[in-house]
């Protein structure tokens, strides 16, 4: 069985099972969205046409809305990229470290217990939260610290918030996952070596977890970039994300040639954020291996 | 070589004198080390030696300042250190799995104390160069420590301690992950190191060879409990109790009872024989009192044939095995319901196999007599 299964699919037959899975329901859609974003809307109950191929759907997707919902989604993502980091590093760092290893089970447990519940029904619990007449508007007006209700939900801030709840145990993970194989053992001897608790965390622990650091990044900023239940039930008319935007062109107006080539868009500017942050982290790491370099004498 | 890394070269000429004064160290209801002093000297090659849970990785570990004692005070010249936070005490670690940092190249891990110390740039090199030069490694500097072999990480741990020139070297097990070769290479590469520099040294084995190949002296632990400290050949000939002698070195162990004394003889009654033993090896122990006896293989003779008529401590025995050691020839002789173990030079062995009747036979002043614990 084993010899008739390597023989119809060469040497990589246990890895068949994800090949194709990812042929069928990801290489297929997106070659259909790319080829798709050259035709165009025919007439008003066809959706998509390719008998005339074009780049006339990207020019008419480069509307003025669409970039400033684009800058503005951009903007988002990168800062709720940078908050879900600066959240994380704490927390994995002391539940990698600073806790005994037969309670980080528990912990990694409750932070994980959110993922656990419907995406939609945790973000429909922030709008409960964030209504001017809900609980934190009160207690905030209660306490002196607010004049008038609070006036965040249905604004960019409030899909800020929103997004950075939702997606930081995707930050979590691999930020202490990272952490804790660095191991106690070189932490130990950076101190026994001279390096204070400072030090050693940002030449020791920080340096060995960033490729943690590079993972949680890509998990929170790929899908938060696309993201668009958070700000269709927390942003309201004023804080759609260009999620919104491209869904609304195939649900609403049914134009999929024009939801298509904004979709592209957003895939490629998506990828060439990933691609400057990587080339300036590449850069910074050549500088400092530069700066920290021995001149040896001698040798 | 230049004169700037000539000023470099030895790295600390002065070892520390270390004092430990009733250290305790509790992890709960678990007591590791119970009441323990200990007198470093200054430039001594001193080994902890105990079996796994001896508390002497502990003691390594309150020395180098990753634990804090329970109580007690350990003095560094004559200054209490036991507080200290590892990073600020001139002390310098070996540890068992090196623990290089895998982002850094060999010359860049050595160069880390350095830089922590805020050693001036200029120097740095100079004295990276040196301590390479000082392990062998500089052909390495600039490779990775998963680019290096386990000997040559070890000599790269050992200079990223040395370039420091700590007060108080301490080796954690650095040889446990060696094989067997390059362990007695770097055996001797360590003594020489340290005949070098004069550095103290503090190094924590549970190999009783290298124990004893190495040390100036040897802390035998147990039990959270110093059993006995002295020289290797102190500790071999004259173990202070029956844990030491049985912990270094083979030893056939007979339980017995203490019996008349005759001139300068005194008669222990064992199970299986009497033996006799001189007058002062018995001296402690009262007529009566049950005592255990030990005798070194290499001290029993193996003769074929019944033993002799009238000769003292000679027993009558069946070889159940054999083996070739090299060297020596050890024997396991069936001596009534218990077995013997004898070793001889293997110029001197007897034709004997296997099934064989044989006498085994021992001086009297060769018998060590311990309390029974």
């Amino acid at each position: 069985m084993r010899r008739f299964a390597a023989k119809i699919l060469g040497p990589g037959a246990l890895a068949f099972p994800t090949w194709a899975y990812a042929v069928f329901f990801f290489v297929v859609p997106v070659a259909l969205v790319l080829f798709y974003s050259f035709g165009y809307k025919p007439d008003e109950f066809t959706t998509v046409a390719t008998d005339r191929l074009s780049l006339e759907r990207y020019a008419e997707s480069m509307t003025g809305s669409f970039l400033a919902t684009f800058a503005a989604t951009l903007r988002i993502s990168v800062l709720g990229t940078i908050l879900c980091l600066l959240i994380s590093v704490p927390f994995a760092y002391w539940l990698a470290v600073k806790v005994p290893a037969n309670r980080r089970g528990v912990l990694l447990a409750i932070v994980m217990v959110p993922f656990w519940t419907n995406f939609l029904v945790r973000t429909l619990g922030w709008q409960i939260i964030l209504s001017p007449d809900g609980f934190l508007s009160d207690g905030l007006q209660q306490l002196g610290l607010l004049s008038g209700p609070l006036n965040i939900l249905y604004t960019r801030a409030a899909v800020q918030i929103g997004v950075v709840y939702n997606y930081l145990p995707l930050m979590i993970l691999p930020l202490f996952v990272a952490m804790d194989s660095a191991g106690q053992a070189l932490r130990e001897a950076s101190y026994d070596l001279g390096a204070g608790r400072l030090s050693t965390f940002f030449r020791i622990t920080m340096p060995l977890a960033m490729p943690g650091v590079a993972s949680g990044c890509l998990l929170v900023f790929i899908p938060l970039t696309g993201d668009y239940v958070t700000a269709t039930v927390l942003g309201g008319a004023n804080g759609s994300m260009i999620g919104q935007i491209i869904a609304n062109q195939f649900n609403t107006a049914q134009n999929w040639a024009l939801g298509a080539a904004m979709a592209v868009v957003l895939i490629l500017v998506t990828l060439a954020v990933v691609a400057v942050a990587a080339a300036v982290l590449w850069l910074g790491r050549l500088i400092t291996a530069r700066l920290t370099r021995v001149q040896l004498e001698g040798i | 070589m230049t004169t700037t890394s000539q000023q470099a070269a030895s790295p600390a000429t002065t070892g520390g004198r270390l004092t430990i004064r009733e250290i305790r160290k509790d992890y709960g209801e678990h007591t590791a080390i119970k009441r323990l002093d200990l007198e470093v000297r200054a430039g001594e090659f001193l080994s902890l030696l105990g079996p796994s849970g001896c508390g002497k990785t502990t003691l390594l570990r309150m020395i180098a300042g990753f634990e804090e004692p329970t109580s007690g005070a350990i003095e560094l010249d004559g200054e209490d250190i036991a507080m200290l936070p590892p990073y600020k005490r001139p002390v310098n670690t070996v540890f068992q799995s090196y623990a290089l940092f895998p982002h850094m190249s060999v010359a860049e891990n050595v160069a880390y104390g350095l830089k922590r110390a805020k050693v001036a740039k200029k120097d740095i090199g100079p004295r990276v160069s040196e301590a390479l030069r000082l392990v062998r490694m500089e052909g390495f500097a600039e490779r990775r420590p998963d680019m290096l072999s386990g000997g040559q990480r070890q000599r790269a741990a050992l200079a990223r301690a040395l370039v420091n020139r700590p007060r108080v070297l301490l080796l954690d097990e650095p040889m446990s992950a060696l094989d067997r070769k390059l362990r007695e290479e770097m055996q001797l590469e360590l003594i020489r190191l340290h005949t070098d520099i004069g550095l103290t040294f503090v190094f924590v084995t549970h190999d009783q060879e290298e124990a004893l190949a190495m040390s100036d002296r040897i802390v035998v632990m147990n039990d959270g409990v110093v059993q006995q400290i002295g020289e290797a050949e102190e500790i071999y000939q004259a173990p202070a109790n029956a844990f030491v002698a049985g912990f270094i070195g083979k030893q056939n162990f007979v339980a017995a009872t203490v019996g008349n004394t005759d001139g300068d003889t005194t008669v222990l009654h064992g199970e299986t024989a009497d033996l006799e033993v001189p007058v002062a090896a018995a001296r402690d122990f009262a007529h009566g009192i049950t005592v255990q006896a030990a005798i070194r293989p290499e001290v029993v003779a193996v003769a074929p044939g019944a033993p002799a008529g009238g000769t003292r401590n000679a027993v009558a025995g069946t070889v159940v095995g054999e083996s070739f050691l090299g060297d020596v020839v050890q024997y396991l002789v069936r001596v009534g319901d218990r077995e013997v173990l004898a070793r001889v030079p293997a110029v001197a062995a007897p034709e004997v196999h296997e099934g064989d009747a044989v006498a085994l036979s021992w001086a009297p002043e060769a018998v060590q007599v311990f309390g029974d614990e």
